[in-house]
Order: structure tokens, then sequence, then C-alpha cells
């Protein structure tokens, strides 16, 4: 009885895997995951407002490029500005507002802005970055000082599950870097 | 077998039915009465051990570690009367049975469904005992012990075995006679097998692709479990081993009876289940390397005189943690990660295992019938496979959901059939395969492998002639191969179909002379191809481990190869046996990845990689010396090397493992009737940097290949018997002196260090209930 029993387990099993394995499987069309296209720096100096885009389509899952845009920061010498970065998916449409989803998990992320130079002529200096629910830093909104005219670049990572939030170089913060962009910057 | 019996010796721990004097050694060998040439394959059953075993192409093979006794031998071979044969062991011996061909008459022959599955090639073979003194670890791991493999792997988890230079889909898996489908494409897909259920595992070394198919150009790794139990009543099996540096526990059991009124009704279940925590390294935890498996199997069988049949159905189930520092968004990350003195994520101890992570399932149906005919024996074996992978990336907002779940069927069919001797000298089998294969991901998975269907079908004629002490084998295979495949392509990723088709010719030449009693030579040509896979044709995707890109390439051609393996082995003085072989693989059309132009993304540039291919040629050698000084104290040392070089560029080949040497020593004896087989050893090995890399290696990877490393394991252990209850004890301590290093076919080799010390304890239980 037992045998039989243990047959008729095997029988049903391969019949059901059989009809498993009949479906004809439709050609599933795949995603790439989590996917950032577009940074976007929205530089205010109290009356007007600029924004400055950096935006690389090619997707990592695809080998084909999109379009790319680097926009080049341009701003006046020695003055403060008030900056907001937001990010997207713009293979979306209507493009994903990734920025939201950011601030809500502020906690597992850090924006960080390293200017070269340093200091000096086309340089920027950070201040008043934004913090996360625990107070540390998150700076997903922040100060510009803009330096003496000059030109020099501006790299603004986004960090995932960074291991120290104080930290202000992507080697410092540790982490996972999910966005790193570098815009050329012309103080004139 | 040959090279294993002594070599495995440190790994090995007898099981033992009595306890007397249990140290003796008999080589027993079938021969044909009139003209003594060996009987190959035939399958010996021995009472009362109640095992089996098969000989070998000189139609011997060898019982290690026997007790004094009286012991029954069935000997069952094909085209052969079967033979009935007792002997009175009271010491070390060889022994012949003479068996006769039969007449053309069906009258008494046994067909022993255990068919042939080696051909005439250097193989290395892992039984039972040494299965289990390795109990727990992954097939991979396990086979580090056979020389001449070597593995890949992604930390202390995820391992592959690498066979002369080769891995992951140029060499082959056969589980329980089933060509293993389980997407074994990419370096972390390590082969989903449970050793638990092994009985024996064989290692063929080189090209054997005329028996077994297409891609087997690196070797074969045959898993074989238990044949079916035959002896009326229940019997069983229960392990145990317990991981001091991972806190694993492992947990295996199996039963198997045969029904007393229906003696040719046999049935076993078995099961396993393992589970690991973060493992430690040199200072450190490594976070998120977490195991836990749960596997379990079970058989029926159903076996007359001539013939038979037998339903196999297995499954296999992992959640495997990945190192979570391994994940890094862009070079700049894998830079910081490798500059790092310490390991980027720091971690404690814990069983849970997050973001990254894989889950695997793979499933095996199995079934076969056999019979018995005036030609020879029929078989014709039906596998089905399922194989469902899951990825689940880290995500900057959890969603539950696994980024990539990847479903793999496969569908085979082998009919054979073993001829029976002709005229008393010509053996050999015929046969065709067939194979169907659909695989695809879910909608919305981020792209890895394409959707694709396949379907293959071959037809293969392997013949033997046996002369005296010399024989020769020639084997032809026609295999004919062919996918469509879906794309996704461009900006809107847009399915675009291809199809492929690939046909090809292989074949063998086999020499083998027994030139006297204690010296044996061959010599083997073989011929192989393999077809380009789907993510070597199609890939488009970033390795978060490596933090590159590799991109497909369409017009990829199959890889032939030739190689040429010699090898010998010879006894001196009845201590000292060395066995050594050398081969040379030419290779054409090897797959490789070349650098290409970086590409920018969001998150800064990559590197990329592109598939190309170029002619490589592999030369190599394992050498082994086994000296057993007396019945108490064996040694050993071996030793091999690989040299992977790009013949059209004159460059080394990247990703070979380097030279390693292995040696160990063992002491054992018996303490008293009831504690037996006891033993202690200690083995050491080297693993040499890796110094053959090419000229351009810096502009392809970083840093150069690890410093050379030695570990040292030390093992205790015996058998305890409580009343007539045999327990087998051991305990070993693995990379004893907390050894600090990494290895350049470790992919976590930029990140952290191998595991430290571990300390293992191992408990195996045989159960008998035989009603006396």
């Amino acid at each position: 009885m037992k045998k039989n029993t243990t047959v008729l387990l095997f029988a049903l099993s391969a019949i059901a895997i059989s009809i498993d394995a009949c479906k004809k499987p439709e050609p599933a069309e795949p995603a790439e995951q989590e996917l950032i296209t577009t940074m976007k720096l929205i530089v205010t100096d109290g009356s007007s407002s600029q924004t400055f885009t950096y935006k690389v389509e090619n997707g990592l899952g695809s080998t084909t490029g999109g379009s790319t845009q680097i926009d080049t920061i341009k701003l006046a010498p020695n003055k403060t500005y008030s900056v907001t970065t937001e990010l997207y998916n713009e293979k979306e449409n209507p493009a994903e507002n990734i920025t939201l989803e950011i601030i809500e998990e502020r906690n597992d992320h850090l924006l960080l802005y390293n200017s070269t130079p340093a200091s000096g002529a086309g340089s920027i200096s950070f201040t008043n970055g934004s913090k996360d629910k625990d107070g540390n830093p998150f700076n997903q909104t922040i100060s510009f000082t803009t330096g003496n005219a000059g030109s020099g670049s501006l790299q603004v990572n986004l960090m995932h599950e960074p291991t120290n939030k104080a930290g202000t170089t992507p080697a410092a913060s540790g982490g996972e870097t999910d966005a790193e962009v570098i815009y050329p910057v012309r103080i004139q | 077998m040959r090279y294993c019996i002594l070599g495995m010796f440190v790994f090995m721990l007898n099981g033992v039915v009595t306890a007397q004097n249990c140290s003796y050694t008999l080589t027993i060998t079938v021969v044909e009465t009139h003209n003594f040439s060996p009987v190959y394959p035939s399958v010996v059953f021995v009472e009362p051990l109640n095992k089996s075993f098969e000989t070998n192409e000189r139609g011997e093979f060898v019982m290690d570690k026997v007790c004094a006794g009286e012991y029954t031998f069935h000997v069952h071979a094909v085209g052969y009367m079967p033979k009935v044969d007792t002997l009175m062991v009271s010491g070390s011996r060889p022994y012949k049975i003479k068996i006769s061909l039969e007449d053309h008459q069906l009258k008494g022959v046994e067909v022993t469904g255990q068919r042939q599955q080696t051909v005439l090639q250097p193989k290395e073979q892992m039984n039972r005992e040494g299965i289990v003194a390795g109990s727990g670890k992954s097939l991979g791991d396990l086979l580090q012990a056979v020389n001449g493999v070597s593995t890949l792997g992604n930390g202390a988890t995820i391992v592959k075995p690498v066979i002369h230079g080769l891995h992951s889909n140029r060499i082959m898996l056969l589980n329980n006679g089933i060509r293993q489908e389980d997407q074994q494409w990419g370096n972390e897909h390590a082969p989903n097998i449970d050793p638990f259920l092994a009985n024996t595992i064989t290692v063929i070394k080189g090209a054997a692709g005329v028996r077994y198919g297409t891609d087997a150009i690196g070797g074969v790794v045959l898993v074989e479990p238990a044949p079916l139990t035959r002896k009326p009543g229940w019997n069983g099996e229960v392990n145990m081993a317990g991981f001091g540096n991972n806190r694993m526990g492992a947990f295996s059991g199996m039963m198997a009876h045969n029904f007393k009124k229906l003696p040719a009704l046999s049935f076993r279940v078995q099961g396993t289940y393992k589970q690991g925590g973060n493992y430690r390294i040199p200072g450190y935890w490594a976070a998120n390397t977490g195991v836990k498996e749960v596997n379990y199997s079970a058989a029926l069988g159903y076996k007359k005189l001539h013939y038979g049949a037998e339903v196999f159905y297995s499954h296999f189930n992992t959640h495997l943690g990945i190192y979570r520092g391994s994940h890094t968004g862009n070079m700049a990350d894998l830079t910081n990660a490798i500059n790092s003195s310490k390991p980027l994520i720091p971690a404690t101890f814990t069983y849970e295992v997050g973001r990254p992570k894989q889950h695997v399932s793979h499933d095996l149906v199995k079934a076969k019938i056999y019979q018995d005919s005036r030609i020879g024996l029929w078989t014709m074996v039906y596998g089905y496979q399922h194989n469902f992978r899951q990825e689940y990336d880290v995500l900057r907002k959890e969603n539950g959901k696994a980024q990539l779940n990847l479903t793999l069927n496969t569908q085979t069919l082998n009919l054979n059939l073993d001829h029976k001797p002709l005229k008393g000298r010509i053996s050999g089998q015929a046969g065709i395969d067939a194979v169907f294969q659909d695989n695809f991901f879910r909608q919305g998975d981020r792209l890895f492998i394409p959707t694709y269907r396949s379907f293959g079908g071959a037809a293969y004629l392997i013949e033997r002639y046996r002369k005296n002490n010399w024989q020769l084998e020639g084997g032809l295979r026609y295999d004919y191969r062919w996918y469509g495949v879906y794309n996704p392509e461009g900006n809107a990723q847009t399915l675009v179909y291809y199809d492929f088709l690939y046909s090809n010719p292989s074949g063998t030449l086999g020499f083998n002379q027994q030139l006297k009693d204690n010296w044996q030579w061959g010599v083997t040509f073989a011929n192989a191809w393999r077809a380009p896979q789907a993510s070597e044709l199609f890939s488009a995707g970033l390795h978060h481990g490596a933090a590159r890109v590799e991109i497909g390439n369409k017009s990829l051609l199959p890889e032939q190869s030739y190689s040429l393996n010699a090898e010998t082995k010879y006894v001196f003085a009845k201590k000292l046996t060395i066995d050594a072989s050398v081969y040379s693989q030419l290779i054409d059309r090897y797959i490789y990845l070349e650098p290409g132009k970086d590409l920018l993304t969001i998150r800064g540039y990559f590197k990329t990689f592109n598939y190309k291919q170029t002619d490589a040629m592999l030369n190599g050698a394992d050498v082994s010396f086994n000296y057993r000084a007396n019945e108490h104290l064996d040694l050993f040392v071996k030793g091999s090397t690989v040299l992977g070089k790009d013949r059209t560029e004159n460059e080394w080949l990247v990703l070979m493992p380097s030279d390693r040497v292995m040696s160990g020593i063992k002491y054992s004896t018996t303490i008293s009737p009831n504690v037996t087989n006891c033993f202690f050893g200690i083995d050491g090995k080297y693993v040499f940097q890796q110094k053959r890399i090419p000229s351009y290696f810096d502009v392809i990877d970083f840093p150069r290949p690890p410093k050379g490393y030695f570990l040292l394991d030390l093992s205790a252990g015996g058998d305890v018997h409580l009343g007539k209850q045999p327990l087998n004890i051991s305990l070993s301590v693995l990379n004893a002196l907390n050894a600090k290093y990494r290895d350049y076919m470790d992919v976590f080799r930029y990140f952290i260090d191998q595991p430290g010390t571990n300390v293992v304890l191992r408990l195996n239980l045989p159960l008998e209930f035989s009603k006396s």
C-alpha cells in the first residue's frame, strides 16, 4: 500500500512538472533596477533660480547610450546660493522623481559635494547641509559659496548606506555610490 | 579509484562492521575464465559489507581497511554468467574472481542496472568515506582534495570546482547520471548539489566530450548516490557536522528499505539541513555571509533478473548571503575597498541574511528503465530539471522582491546500449542523447540572460579492444545544438529574435597498458567542443563585485579543444606509489574577456569588457606520491601545475589557478575492540602566488594576484562501538594557524580575507535494522 502511494506521488509530481514545462515562456521585458539618469542642481540667489542638469541616459542594463547632457555650472564670484539637489529617472515617462524616495530613506543616503580646486579662484565651498532624521548630514539642500572668478569642477556623489555620515568624500563616508557626477564649473 | 584510495586517506574515515583487526587491503580482479582478460565494467556486491564496487579498466577494485572474516562476492557483468564467490580474509592480498561468458541464452544473468559511467581517461574517485570525512562542505570545497582540482569562489560559501584550469561551463557535472543544468555560467553560481547524497564522486580530468556531450572540455564530475539496497529490511545513516567558525550545523539522514516479500523493490529517502551564520576572517566578521540549505531526495527502484526501473527525485534549496562589501557602486568604491586594510562593512555574528543574497532551488526528476537482451543492456533515462534562481540586489528602498528571477527548465533523454563483448575482446556502447531547454526571467527583472530556448541532439559510439595487457578505446560523437534567443536591445529594450545552430563531430582515442604488476601507463587523445553560451553572446550588464560592464558578442563561434594526456602509475616495493600525469590542451577560439572603451554612466566611468576569441593552450601536470610506511603510518605529497597561454598574443591567460603542493601524514591504529580505526592526521597545503599573468594585467585588473599562502589542517577521529552500534567521530581544525590570506581565484580577494580557523566536529552513525 505504502509503495503504491509513493509511486502515485512520483507519477503526480512528474505530471505536474511536465505540465509546467509545457507552458511557453512569454519573452519578458527586462528593466534596469532603480535607475537614475539625471541629477539636477537647482541654484537660487534669492531672486532668480537656475537649474544645472547632468544626464546620462544610458542604463547599465543596455548597451546603447541614450542622450547625454552635462551643463556647465556658471555662477557669480564671492556669492552665496542655496541649492537643492534632485534626482530623476527620465527613462520613465513621465520622469520618475527619485528625490522623494531618497528623502524618505534619508538615514541611508548621503549627498557629497567636492570642489576642485577646493579653495581660491574657481572654487565652491559648502555650508548648511540638510540633516537626516537623526541629525546626521544628508545634504539634499545645501549652500554654495563661490570663490573668485575662475574655472574648476564640482563632483556630487549620492552614497547609499554610508558607514560614516560625517565623511565628506566617498572614501571617507563609505557606502555604495548610487550616482557620481562631475560638472564643469565657471565662476565669472 | 587508483589515485585516490591512498591519496585521500587523510580525509578518510572508514565505516566499520566488526571490531577486529581491520587494516587489510584487498585488491580484487575480475577476469574472464579462459583468457584471463579483465572484465570491465562489472559490479561486485560484497557481503556482509552490503556495498557495491565497480571494477576499473583493469578489471579491479580495491577494498581498503578490510576486517578479517568471511566475505561473499556477487559479481555481475553484462554478457557474463553471474558468479558468487566466497573468500576468507586473514591478511592483505590480491584475489582473482573468474567469470565466464554466458551462452547465447539469457539464463541466470542479472542485470545490474549500474551502467558504466566512465571512460578510459585520467580520473580520481572520492568514496563515501572521503565524502563523510568532509561532510558539511560544499561540493566545490570537497573536490579540492583531488589533485588537479582547485576552486573558483565568492568567499567561503560560493565555491565551484576548477579542473585543470577550466571551470563553469567548460566542465560538466553529472548528478546521478543526469547532466546538471543549474545556470552555472557565472562565477557566483555554485553547483546546486547536496554532497550528502553522494556515495562516490568521480572527477574525470580533461576533455570527455564523446561520452558526456558538448562543453565538457575541461573535465567531468560524476556525483553518484549509492545503489539502492538489496538487503531485506531497513538501513540508514545519520550524519552531523558542527563548524565553529560560522557556527554552522549540518544534519543529514538517510533511510533505505528493501521489501522482504518483494525483493525486487527498494526505496530510499534522504534529507539534509544546513545553517550557518557570518563567517570569521582573521580579526573580523564577514558581513552577510550566512547560508541556509534544505535538501531532500527519494528514490524507488524495481529490479528483476533481466529488467528494472528506477525513479529518483531530489530537491535542493539554498539561501546564500553575499558579503555586503562586495556590492560596489562604481570604480571609486572598488578602489576604496581594495585599498582598505580592514573590511569596509563592520559586522558581528548573526544567522540573518540580508541583501545582497541569492536563493536557488533545483529539482530533479529522473526515470530510468533497463532491459537485458541478446545484444546487450538497453537503458533509457529521462531527466527533468527545474532550476529557479533569485538574486536580491542592494536597494535604495526595500520592496521585498528579487531583482532577478531566472528559470531554467531542462529535459534530457538518453538511450544507450552496452553491447555484449564481441569475441570476448571488444566491448562498448552506443547511444543517442536529446536535450530541450527553456530559460526565462520575469517581467521587469534586471537584465542578465535573455530568454532562450534550446534543442540539442547527439549520437555516439565508444568501443574498446582488449588484448593481453593492453587496451585501446576509440569513440565518436556527433552533436547538434540549436538556440532561439529573444534579446532586448536598444534604448527601448525591444525584443529582437536570433537563432543559432551549431553542430560538430568529436572523437577520442585512448591506450592503456599494464607493463608489469606494479607499472602501468596510458595515453588519451580527446577532442571536444563547446558552443558559446547565452551570457557570452548577449550579456550587457554590470558586475557589482568587479565594478565592470561585460558586453556579449553575437558573432562568437564554438570553442574547439584537442587534448593529449599521458599518465603512469608505478609502485616501488609495495610501499611507494607514484602517480604522474601530464597534459597538453589546445583550445581554438577560446572565449575570454578583452577590455574595451570606458563607459560613462550616472555613476561615473566603468571599465567595459567585450567577449572575444583567441587560440589558447593549456599545459600541466599532476603528480602524487603515496608512501605506506607500515600498517599504521601513511604519508603523501602531491602537487599540480597548469600553464595557460594565449597562443595568438603569446601572453598568459588570466584567472588560471596557481601551482599548489599538498602534503600529509596520518597515523592510524586500533586502541581496543570497541575503539577502532583511530587516526591522527596533519595536512599542509601551499598555494603559490600566480605570477603567470599577462603583461597587460594592470590594465584589466587591480591589484596583482595575492601572495602565496600556507594552510595547516589537523584531524583526529575513530570508530566507537556502543554495543553493536558503531559511531564514527572526528574532530578537525581547518586553517589551524589562522592564516590571513586571499586567493587569486576568489572574487572576494578585492574585499576580504578568506576564513580563519574553523573547528569541525563530525558524527557519522550507520544504522542497521535487519531482522536476525
